[in-house]
């Protein structure tokens, strides 16, 4: 059990993999942090020793904004913008696409599952 | 695609001479057309006027706005909702 930057416990699978399931540790960071710590490609996480799972906290908290911090910065930065009142601020707002796609169709992903409109037929 | 730094904020010429000169009474609003001007940090505290296609907007510059465009904080659509109970529809 290796418990990395607070909660995340990835278990057997390799560390540049396992690193990923840390919010805010993509594939290329893993991959960065991994060679500053000279882990082999083929090392899983239960075969790290405890000087490199430190190593690895170490560089984490160093250079990388993670998990809750990153969620908090994210939500501050969204706060600015609604609260300034500017155009991406007040699409944030009304839950719309905020760089400037369509919305005739699509756009889903923001505007969430389809509402049906009454008395629309065919 | 971000605008290179070499080439500095774009600001429409005009308006850094009316800012400047409008710098002395902080009530007079500056009627603009220029929505694509950058908002630098000389015109913080002051009013513009922008416009929108249809109408001005009075737009009050505060610091955290600097950086953005003018244009941004003039809105040139209405927003048209669907209203929550549509009995219209429903009658039909």
């Amino acid at each position: 059990m290796a418990r990395i930057a607070g909660v995340n416990i990835p278990t057997a699978k390799r560390v540049e993999i396992a690193l990923r399931y840390i919010n805010g540790i993509g594939p290329n960071n893993a991959k960065v942090i991994c060679g500053e710590v000279k882990i082999p490609a083929a090392k899983r996480v239960n075969e790290l020793t405890d000087a490199e799972i430190l190593a690895i906290r170490e560089i984490i908290d160093r250079d990388y904004t993670v998990e809750g911090d990153l969620r908090r910065e994210i939500a501050v930065n969204i706060k600015r913008l609604t609260d300034l009142g500017c155009y991406r601020g007040l699409r944030h707002r009304k839950g719309l696409p905020v760089r400037g796609q369509r919305t005739h169709t699509n756009a889903r992903t923001r505007k969430g599952p389809a509402k049906a409109i009454a008395g629309k037929k065919k | 695609m971000t605008r290179s730094v070499w080439k500095g904020p774009f600001v429409d010429g005009y308006l850094i001479k009316k800012a400047a000169a409008a710098n002395g009474n902080r009530n007079h609003a500056i009627k603009t057309w220029s929505r694509r001007s950058t908002i630098l940090p000389t015109f913080v505290g002051l009013t513009f006027q922008v416009h929108n296609g249809n109408k001005f907007i009075p737009v009050h510059v505060s610091e955290e706005m600097v950086g953005h465009k003018l244009g941004e904080f003039a809105p040139t659509r209405t927003f048209k909702a669907h209203s929550a109970s549509d009995k219209k529809a429903a009658a039909k």
